[in-house]
């Protein structure tokens, strides 16, 4: 099979086992209605309460901030690096080995291809809670600049926590720090507040990283802002993590030592 | 008694067996402690920039959040399996449990520990020492607090989780967790209406966090004791709808660990 086929087949096999399990779905689409609510709710009364603004956000525009930039989050499994860190300590790669493909490229379409119905259904239902409680998009045209940031956005985590997980061939026990890399996308990665909020110097430092593609960019298109060179600079991360996870797993697995079988 | 004794030797081994690797043990209570540090940032910036929401300033939140941290922390951590009773029932890890000549329910909860979350308790009593203004009285109502807050939400955990035992879905449990976490960790009064109704009834959040955050800076007797009752209230309703759940539970015909 050609390596074009085994990222088909790839994409489309998890994408299908995603749909198949409705109960999974269900419960990802209510935990993001849930969290994308209480934290739209919580800048809307901000803003409120602040002259109807809040770092140069409005009431709505912040709705539909946060409406983006939890789907983009809660799309994609939060644990993958816990996961993938587990595959590695015990081994079980190993198996994976033996494909005549190369292991990052299709676990990486694979969870993209887990990921892509989760995204349309979040993109959905994020824009009719937010639709309902804030108004219509503050731009059209930007809300739909949103959608391929949106993927770009997921695509660029995907990579970034692959590269990030790969560190579990050299310390075996990386359980843990999938925590610490989900409060980096939750803080400078532009999750829980947009980027402008951030002081002066952590903002610097937040624009200059991988983060603030995964979330802020699509979030910031979603809210309003006509800023398309957002999306190069999206494509611009996405080239430099698929490079940087390819390079450490590369490294990675020539440390792999599996005993028994 | 004899229950007591043999809820903390369980408790002990199940401490002793979270230990056995001291390295990972303390790598997760530091990470843990590290990702609460993300939060308190979070809040310290918001308020920096708004001033206040609804009543609610940095200092009432990081109060909140040292509540929040410390009961929910204590919870998950002490009595993790809370947290594991669909998965425990899909599994058929009751099996094992239900051959021990001890409640079933109180063995289960303490029967496993979890360090990730002994990380956010510790880190819930350092921040209250450190920015809870801690004197005497204060004190003795953040030790209140606490413990009702977690007696109300290891109630709800094991009610809304036994409801496995009756649907065999996990569904209800997940979502309980999800919503009870996510709610208690913002302040109450950003919502109104039917929401906040159900923040002190169905998914009672706020007596987790927000009611005793309130409690330490302002002592009310009409909200003590509405924290006591829910504290006694809540982990009968948790007993009674596993202890009726569980005889619907049929074996998995797997052995498992007791």
């Amino acid at each position: 099979m050609s390596a074009e086929r085994w990222a088909a087949v790839a994409v489309s096999s998890e994408g299908r086992r995603t749909l198949s399990d409705r109960s999974a779905l269900v419960v990802s689409l209510c935990f993001y209605a849930m969290v994308s609510t209480i934290l739209a709710t919580l800048w809307r009364t901000a803003a409120a309460g602040h002259g109807g603004e809040v770092a140069g956000y409005t009431g709505r525009e912040l709705t539909w901030y946060i409406a983006m930039s939890e789907a983009c989050t809660v799309t994609l499994n939060i644990r993958m690096i816990e996961l993938i860190g587990q595959d590695i300590a015990s081994g079980g790669i190993a198996v994976e080995l033996l494909r005549p493909a190369p292991v990052l490229w299709l676990r990486a379409l694979g969870e993209l291809g887990r990921a892509l119905p989760r995204m349309v259904a979040c993109a959905l239902l994020g824009g009719a809670l937010s639709w309902l409680t804030a108004g219509p998009p503050p731009h059209a045209g930007t809300w739909l600049l949103a959608l391929p940031a949106m993927l770009l956005g997921v695509s660029v985590n995907l990579m970034a926590q692959h590269a990030f997980a790969a560190i579990a061939f050299w310390i075996r026990d990386a359980r843990s720090t999938w925590f610490l890399y989900q409060k980096l996308v939750f803080m400078v990665g532009g999750m829980l507040l947009p980027l402008q909020i951030l002081p002066h110097a952590l903002r610097t430092v937040a624009f200059g990283l991988p983060f603030m593609a995964m979330a802020y960019v699509p979030a910031r298109l979603a809210s309003g802002h006509f800023e398309p060179a957002l999306l190069l600079v999206q494509a611009g991360w996405l080239v430099v993590m698929a490079a940087a996870a390819n390079a450490v797993w590369n490294l990675g697995q020539r440390r792999l030592q599996v005993v028994g079988g | 008694m004899r229950t007591l004794r043999s809820v903390l030797a369980t408790l002990r081994a199940a401490v002793a067996e979270a230990r056995a690797n001291p390295g990972s043990f303390w790598t997760q209570v530091v990470t843990m402690a590290v990702n609460d540090l993300a939060w308190v940032a979070f809040w310290v910036i918001v308020f920096r920039k708004v001033g206040t929401i609804r009543g609610w300033d940095r200092d009432r939140i990081l109060l909140l959040f040292a509540v929040l941290t410390t009961d929910a922390g204590f919870v998950l951590g002490v009595l993790a399996n809370t947290k594991r009773i669909p998965e425990m029932v899909r599994d058929g890890e009751l099996d094992a449990a239900l051959t021990l000549p001890t409640p079933t329910l109180p063995h289960l909860l303490v029967r496993r520990v979890d360090a990730v979350n002994i990380g956010d308790c510790v880190f819930g009593v350092v921040l209250f020492l450190t920015l809870g203004h801690p004197t005497v009285g204060r004190t003795l109502v953040y030790v209140f607090g606490s413990l009702t807050g977690a007696a109300v939400m290891a109630g709800f955990l094991v009610a809304i989780g036994s409801l496995a035992l009756f649907t065999g879905r996990g569904e209800p449990g997940e979502l309980g967790l999800h919503a009870i976490i996510l709610l208690s960790s913002y302040p109450v009064d950003i919502f109104v209406g039917a929401t906040k109704i159900l923040l002190y009834t169905a998914v009672p959040a706020a007596f987790v966090s927000a009611v005793p955050a309130r409690l330490i800076d302002h002592v009310d007797g009409g909200q003590a004791a509405s924290m006591a009752g829910m504290a006694v209230a809540l982990p009968l309703v948790g007993w009674t709808v596993f202890t009726l759940g569980l005889r619907r539970y049929t074996s998995s015909s797997l052995w498992t660990r007791a």
